[in-house]
C-alpha cells in the first residue's frame, strides 16, 4: 500500500515542481530582456559602453612616444617591434618602425603601464576580424618620424598639450596606482 | 575484451565505447574510455592530455612579471586564482609585502570570480543532464559578473589583473557600489536559482545516491575543494591554512549533509557550490565594508629578481586546492614552476566510482566533479 503512496506522491511532487520551474520561466515575460540582438539592433555602439579600462586592440600615439622601448622590453611575446635609426640630415634620432601584431597580442597591458608618456594605450575597439593574418599587424610609422622629447617646463603647442594631457589622463586611470 | 556467458547463458560481451573527445558534457576536450555492459559501464578510464599547453615550461621563458598573464590560461574559468598562486608565490621568495588595500582588492575579485566559477559549475551540471534554462539563467549573472570585471580590471575572461606585490589597477568606489547592488541583486537569484533547480524534484531523483564518494574515497583520491567537502570533510585553505585577509573574514565552509540521498552524492557535489556562491557574497559584503585606503600595490622592481630558494603556495581555488611550486636561482626568470590543480585529482576517482553506474550516471559524475579541462592538462 504504502509504494502506491509514494508512487503517486512522486507524481505530485514532480508535477508541482515543474510548474514551480515554470513560474520562473513565465515570470520572464514581465521581466527586462536580458539580451540584445547583436549587431542589429543595439541601441548604442557597444565599444561607446566599455569602460576606459577596458584592453582593447592598441594604439600607439607617435606624437608622444619617446622611443625608450620600454614596452618592446616588458611584452612577454614580442609582438611590438621598433626599429630607431639615427636621421643623417638632422642628425636627430627617427622612428622607422613600430609595428604591433595584433595577432600575436594576448592584451595583457604590461606594455601600456611600462609606458611612460601613455602614448601606448588599448582602446575600445575589439572587432579586428580580416582576411588575411597580415593584416592584423598594425603598422603606425608610415614615414620616419623622429622621436619625442618632452620639452623642459612643458608643452607650449596646443595640439601637444592635447596629446600630452589625453596620455596623462589614460595612465591616471589606468596605470599602477603608484605611479 | 572479456566474453563471458551471461547469468541467462546467453554470450555477452564487453562494448568498448569512446566518450569524447569532443562530446558535449565533457566541458573541453576530455576523453574516457568506457567499457559497458549494456548500460551499466565496468570501466571507465580517463585519457587526459588534449588540452596540454606547456603552460609550466612557459614559465621558464618569460620573465617574473611576464609569467602572470600566462598563468589566466592554466584554468580559464578561475584565472584570478591561478593569478594570485603565482604573486603569492614571487611575494614570497622576493619578500614582498602587499599592502592591505592590495589584498582586499584580491580577495574583492577573487570571490567575484569564484561565483562566476561556480555559477558555470552549476548551470553546465544541470544542462549536461538535461536541464537547459537553468544554465542561460546561470549564465546570465555570470554576464553581470564579466561586466563588473571589465570594469575592475579591463577584460571579461583573462584578468591579469595581479600583479607581484598587489594589484594591476585600484577598485574605485564606484565600482565598489556596483559590486554592492550586483549582491543585492543576486542573493535573491540563488533562491530563484533553488526553486528552479535545486528544489526540482526530477532533478533530485537524478542524482541523489548516484557516484557517492566515501569520506575515505575522497581522501585517498586526493579531492579537494567543493568535492573533497562534500563527502563531508571540512577543509578549506581559505580557513584552515589562511592567507591574504581571510582570517579577518568571517565566513563557513560548507560541507555535503546528504539531505537528498547519501553524504557524497553528485546531489551533495552540486549543492555543496549552490551553498558558496551565498558564503562569497558574505566575503564580498564583509571586505567592502572593510577595505582600508592606501595604495594597492607595493613597488616592486621591473626587474624583479627573487634571491634563490623554493617555495609551494596553496590557495583555495572554485575547483579547490590550488598549488604552485616555485623555484628560483635569482635570475629574471623562474627556474622552475609547477602547478597543481583540483582537476587533475578529480579525474582519477572517475576510474573507482563508474564501475556498476549507468552510462548516463557517468555524464553526472563528470558534471558533479566540476572538472575543467584545460586545467587537468595546463
Ligand atoms: S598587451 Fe601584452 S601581449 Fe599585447 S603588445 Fe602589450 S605586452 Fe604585448
Ligand atoms: S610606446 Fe611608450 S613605452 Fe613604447 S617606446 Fe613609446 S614611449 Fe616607450
Amino acid at each position: 500500500m504504502s509504494e502506491v503512496i509514494t508512487y503517486f506522491q512522486n507524481i505530485k511532487d514532480t508535477v508541482s515542481s515543474i510548474f514551480e520551474g515554470m513560474s520562473i520561466t513565465f515570470s520572464h515575460f514581465v521581466r527586462k530582456p536580458s539580451t540584445v540582438q547583436y549587431p542589429d539592433r543595439i541601441a548604442q555602439q557597444v565599444q561607446d559602453t566599455l569602460p576606459l579600462r577596458y584592453r582593447g586592440i592598441l594604439e600607439v600615439d607617435m606624437d608622444i612616444c619617446t622611443g625608450c622601448l620600454a614596452c618592446e622590453r616588458v611584452c612577454p611575446i614580442n609582438c611590438i617591434a621598433i626599429g630607431i635609426e639615427r636621421n643623417a640630415e638632422t642628425n636627430q634620432r627617427d622612428f622607422t618602425l613600430f609595428d604591433i601584431d595584433i595577432c600575436k597580442c594576448m592584451y595583457c597591458g604590461l606594455c601600456m603601464e611600462a609606458c611612460p608618456t601613455g602614448s601606448i594605450r588599448h582602446t575600445q575597439e575589439f572587432e579586428g576580424a580580416c582576411n588575411n593574418p597580415a593584416g592584423l599587424v598594425r603598422h603606425f610609422v608610415t614615414e620616419n618620424v623622429p622621436l619625442y622629447k618632452p620639452k623642459k617646463g612643458g608643452e607650449t603647442e596646443t595640439r601637444m598639450i592635447q596629446k600630452v594631457d589625453i596620455g596623462k589622463r589614460y595612465m591616471d586611470e589606468i596605470a599602477e596606482p603608484e605611479s | 575484451m572479456s566474453e563471458a556467458a551471461g547469468s541467462t547463458g546467453l554470450h555477452t560481451e564487453d562494448m568498448t565505447l569512446n566518450v569524447g573527445p569532443q562530446h558535449p558534457s565533457t566541458h573541453g576536450v576530455l576523453r574516457f574510455v568506457v567499457k559497458t555492459d549494456g548500460e551499466v559501464i565496468n570501466e571507465a578510464i580517463p585519457d587526459v592530455g588534449y588540452l596540454h599547453r606547456s603552460i609550466e615550461k612557459i614559465g621558464e621563458k618569460c620573465t617574473w612579471h611576464g609569467y602572470v598573464p600566462y598563468t589566466d590560461r592554466a584554468d580559464y574559468l578561475a584565472a584570478m586564482f591561478a593569478n594570485q598562486g603565482f604573486c603569492m608565490a614571487a611575494e614570497r621568495l622576493g619578500g614582498v609585502e602587499v599592502p592591505p588595500r592590495g589584498e582586499y582588492c584580491r580577495v574583492i575579485a577573487c570571490e567575484l570570480n569564484r561565483v562566476a566559477s561556480h555559477l558555470i559549475a552549476v548551470g553546465t551540471f544541470g544542462q549536461d543532464i538535461g536541464a537547459i534554462t537553468p544554465f542561460l539563467h546561470a549564465l546570465r549573472e555570470r554576464e553581470s559578473i564579466n561586466d563588473l570585471m571589465e570594469e575592475i580590471c579591463g577584460a571579461r575572461l583573462t584578468y591579469n589583473y595581479l600583479r607581484i606585490g598587489g594589484v594591476g589597477y585600484d577598485i574605485k568606489p564606484e565600482t565598489c557600489a556596483r559590486i554592492a547592488a550586483f549582491l543585492d541583486h543576486f542573493e535573491p537569484i540563488v533562491d530563484e536559482y533553488n526553486r528552479l533547480l535545486s528544489n526540482n524534484k526530477i532533478f533530485i531523483e537524478r542524482l541523489a545516491d548516484v557516484a557517492v564518494i566515501s569520506k575515505e574515497d575522497a581522501l585517498q583520491y586526493n579531492l579537494v575543494g567543493p568535492n573533497l567537502r562534500a563527502s563531508g570533510v571540512q577543509w578549506d585553505i581559505r580557513r584552515d591554512i589562511p592567507y591574504s585577509v581571510y582570517p579577518e573574514l568571517d565566513f563557513e565552509v560548507p560541507v555535503g549533509r546528504g539531505e537528498r540521498g547519501t553524504q557524497g552524492d553528485s546531489y551533495d557535489r552540486y549543492y555543496v557550490r549552490i551553498r558558496e556562491l551565498l558564503e562569497s557574497c558574505r566575503i564580498l559584503r564583509q571586505c567592502l565594508d572593510k577595505m582600508p585606503e592606501g595604495p594597492a600595490v607595493a613597488k616592486v622592481a621591473r626587474k624583479f629578481k627573487p634571491p634563490a630558494g623554493e617555495t609551494y603556495v596553496r590557495i583555495e581555488a572554485p575547483r579547490g586546492d590550488m598549488g604552485y611550486y616555485v623555484v628560483s636561482d635569482g635570475s629574471e626568470y623562474p627556474y622552475r614552476v609547477r602547478i597543481r590543480t583540483g582537476s587533475f585529482t578529480a579525474m582519477s576517482i572517475i576510474d573507482k566510482i563508474s564501475p556498476g553506474i549507468m552510462v548516463a550516471d557517468l555524464i553526472a559524475l563528470i558534471a558533479s566533479l566540476d572538472v575543467d579541462a584545460p586545467e587537468i592538462d595546463r
